[in-house]
């Protein structure tokens, strides 16, 4: 037994799969990140568990399909579906705001939780009267496709493409949150609301921006995804779990949090894969349990 | 006791007037109507929001078809232990869950039990040899003359209006009633002398026991039991059904049980959008009629 | 024999010292009240000795019992009965089930699953709403009763757990003058109908003069001071830390 252990862990030995699995977990960790720093700034300010989160993704991916399917393969049309997807999600979270979210904030949490799971049947099913039952794909764009050299190994671009905008994503909301006075507004939410409108603040508009926000990063994960996944209208199911444990982890409000619990959640599955196929599944909920009932906050939010 | 008696009797008649598809249906509604009930006393009474109550139909659904196909028993004997098993395996995944929750309030203790719902749902998936992993377990068939809708029917009232009793004794009792003080004032109530924590555990392993049998109930009328019984898309259900029928009420959840069953069959029979269609339903709930179809018989003391 | 004792009582938030070593004893029928500025620790010494908060430091002796760090709901089967500064009630219960709610617990029936609780404790729970003064509000439901009622009611819950030391933390807050001085009279009628001890916090010195027997003053989480009304009026610490200030 120990042998067949010793066996499964071979792959340790070897750099160059160590660091096809490390970029792998990485570039997973960015597109995680998009999705759950949208669902962590979500709850840190509007204080809402949005289980359409999901849903927004996928339909950001959808409707990647749908722009790359105008140009596909050229830089242009990938391009206008990453706006498209971004813009078309933030108009889409603003609508869903101002609609139906506002009317139950102060409702007691099964209410807001029954509201987020009926935008994700509705939506789920809108999804497949607008674009079908099938798995759709979409083409990478010539210029990211095949491969680069780095440090003796080769990698996919697109993959590398991803990290770079991750980071680029990080980055820009860092600034945007630790920068100008719309993100000090923000940051100052997660962490005492009531204070926040008794200055005076507009939180109305406020909610409204960072629900877009949040639903714009999330279709722009769904565009980044849609080359490398199979766009599918069961594409939402798995997400939203991956981003609950993420958000849990790293704790509920904190960008910085999305981000490390990405990084860690992408690498630790891509390892735990080769290492023990089934458990990795396991050991990210039990992960997620652990910290809930040891530091529910997580590990970069803020105590109640 | 003269009010219950025109529901008894209709109860006790529907068989008789329905066809075999909506006995099934009938049998769907009862097992519903507990675990509706159930899931209310933790919710309305105990002011406990659980998302991950799911975990214990499906745990009990799954106790019941391993009873009946893994555990080399002669179908009667099996069969006859599936409700004690039912509520034996809940009452202690229960505990286990519960223990480790109950410390936690509000969204946190909603998360965790989340959580926990989704770990069960990977045990489900992946344990091939004795859940079926993803094909779930089928063939469950009660043995002789109750593998037949109209008796079953009756079979699973027998079970689950002396449950729905026990339950509301439950509620009315001093356990009951300190559970509603609880919900209205915890910090309060431990300075009367009651320990929180305990308590809600208690409530929290009684409901999932109940919510646990009526898994098992529609587990062997349905013929099977799937991993999908678990997924987080399955942990609306329950709370639809409450708020539906209304969680202050104590019925009110087994009305809104009904409701929603019957509407499913309605709508799934027509289109395949009924998430739409239930997606669509919640919302105009949560927005228009919070207080549910009994809304307007709202305790007094609610 | 003291019915409290608090040797030492230290508590600390983060950096802040918010108890620095607090000793106190209350005597049995003492009708003790705790005064001092905003911040001097009066809140915080409640919680602690009722086990809300973990001291870092010192001991809590009931009856000569160390009770140092136990939880409420023991604290509350030993005999310690408390009331809040925000009045704290059962709010979607009607009163006659606060109370109940209170005396169950106290019979230790809480967890009894089967009778019915309608009819349990009924007429002791009217005693107790009719010994504060609430009789005809029985089948009212707490949250919509008047702020000075809630109060009363949260002190008939307090005494259905027949205690022998009674905390109250700021029992007059929020009410105007005169119907401050009526109640904290009420509190010191029953308490000496039942041979309670009382603790209390208060603002108001025209109440604290009109009912005290003894005074301790608090400042910075320490005591300044303590002693009769008439000892306390004339230290001049006292004076100059908070007399004065509200002279």
């Amino acid at each position: 037994m120990i042998d067949s252990v010793v066996q499964q862990l071979a792959w340790v030995q070897n750099p160059v799969v160590v660091a096809r699995q490390l970029l792998a977990g990485v570039s997973n960790g960015m597109l995680l990140f998009l999705i759950s720093a949208g669902l962590s700034l979500i709850f840190g300010v509007l204080r809402i568990i949005n289980f359409a989160h999901g849903v927004l993704f996928m339909f950001g991916a959808f409707l990647a399909v749908s722009l790359v399917g105008l140009a596909p393969g050229t830089t242009g049309g990938f391009v206008s579906a990453l706006i498209g997807a971004s813009a078309g999600l933030a108009v889409l979270g603003a609508l869903l705001e101002i609609g139906l979210l506002r009317r139950i904030y102060r409702s007691p949490h099964e209410y807001q939780l029954l509201l987020t799971f009926a935008l994700v049947f509705i939506l789920g099913d809108v999804a497949k009267l607008i674009w079908g039952r099938e798995d759709n794909s979409v083409v990478t764009p010539q210029l990211l496709t095949g491969s680069t050299h780095a440090f003796g190994v080769t990698f996919p671009t697109y993959r590398l493409f991803l990290i770079a905008v991750g980071v680029a994503v990080a980055v820009a909301l860092w600034l945007v949150l630790h920068r100008t006075r719309w993100g000090i507004f923000v940051r100052a939410a997660t962490m005492d609301r009531g204070m926040l409108s008794a200055l005076g603040v507009n939180t109305r508009w406020l909610f409204t921006a960072v629900f877009a926000l949040g639903a714009a990063l999330a279709g722009l994960g769904g565009a980044l995804a849609a080359p490398i996944v199979a766009v599918g209208p069961g594409l939402h199911v798995q997400v939203i779990i991956d981003a609950f444990v993420v958000v849990v982890i790293g704790g509920m409000g904190s960008v910085l949090g999305a981000l490390a619990a990405s990084l860690l959640v992408g690498v630790v599955n891509a390892f735990g894969i080769l290492a023990v196929p089934g458990a990795a599944v396991v050991l990210t909920f039990a992960i997620m349990a652990v910290v809930l009932i040891v530091r529910p906050h997580g590990l970069f939010g803020t105590p109640e | 006791m003269i009010r219950l008696a025109v529901p008894a009797l209709i109860l006790l008649g529907l068989p008789f007037a329905l066809s075999e598809f909506w006995t099934f249906i009938a049998i769907e509604v009862l097992a519903f109507a507990l675990y509706a009930v159930s899931f209310n006393v933790l919710l309305g009474y105990g002011g406990m929001l659980s998302f991950g109550h799911a975990a214990f139909f499906g745990v009990g659904g799954y106790a019941a078809a391993i009873l009946m196909k893994k555990a080399g028993l002669p179908a009667g004997l099996a069969f006859a232990l599936v409700p004690l098993a039912a509520l034996a395996v809940s009452a202690a995944v229960a505990v286990l869950i519960g223990f480790l929750s109950v410390h936690r309030s509000g969204i946190y203790f909603a998360m965790l039990t989340f959580a926990f719902q989704m770990l069960l749902y990977t045990v489900a998936l992946k344990a091939t040899g004795i859940t079926g992993g993803d094909d779930g377990m089928t063939g469950l068939k009660p043995p002789g003359a109750l593998g037949r809708a109209f008796y079953y029917y009756y079979f699973a009232l027998a079970l689950v209006a002396p449950a729905l009793y026990v339950l509301y004794r439950l509620v009315s009792s001093p356990f009951g009633i300190t559970l509603r003080a609880l919900r209205a004032n915890p910090r309060r109530v431990q300075y009367v002398g009651v320990n929180v924590r305990a308590h809600q555990l208690a409530t929290f392993v009684i409901s999932a026991a109940f919510a646990g049998l009526a898994g098992a109930l529609f587990a062997l009328s349905s013929g099977n039991v799937f991993p999908g019984w678990l997924n987080w898309t399955a942990s609306a259900t329950p709370i639809v059904m409450a708020v539906l029928g209304g969680v202050h009420t104590f019925l009110g959840p087994a009305l809104g049980a009904a409701v929603y069953v019957v509407l499913e069959v309605l709508i799934s029979g027509r289109t395949e959008y009924w998430p739409l269609a239930m997606g669509v339903i919640i919302v105009a709930l949560v927005l228009l009629m919070p207080e549910g179809l009994t809304g307007f018989t709202r305790r007094k003391d609610a | 024999m003291n019915i409290l004792r608090v040797e030492g009582l230290t508590k600390r938030f983060g950096g802040l010292e918010a108890l620095g070593g607090v000793d106190l004893s209350i005597a049995k029928g003492d009708f003790r009240a705790i005064i001092g500025p905003n911040g001097a620790g009066k809140s915080t010494f409640f919680n602690t000795i009722t086990g809300l908060l973990r001291p870092d430091a010192g001991r809590v002796l009931f009856e000569g019992r160390d009770v140092t760090g136990q939880p409420p709901h023991l604290l509350a089967r030993h005999g310690v009965g408390r009331t809040f500064q925000i009045t704290s009630v059962f709010h979607d219960l009607n009163a006659l089930e606060n109370v109940q709610v209170a005396l169950l617990a106290h019979a230790r029936q809480s967890w009894s699953a089967w009778p019915k609780a309608g009819a349990l404790h009924a007429a002791r729970a009217r005693e107790l709403l009719a010994l504060v003064g609430l009789s005809t509000s029985a089948g009212r439901i707490a949250g919509t009763l008047a702020h000075g009622d809630q109060k009363r009611l949260e002190l008939a819950i307090a005494l259905a757990g027949e205690p022998r030391l009674l905390l109250l933390d700021e029992p007059t807050a929020g009410m105007a003058a005169q119907e401050r001085l009526e109640s904290i009279r009420l509190v010191h009628r029953v308490a000496r109908e039942l041979g309670l001890s009382c603790v209390f916090t208060e603002h108001d010195m025209a109440v604290v003069f009109a009912v005290a027997t003894h005074i301790t003053v608090l400042h910075q989480g320490r005591v300044l001071a303590e002693g009769t009304p008439a000892e306390v009026r004339s230290r001049r610490e006292v004076q100059q830390v908070y007399l004065g200030e509200a002279a």
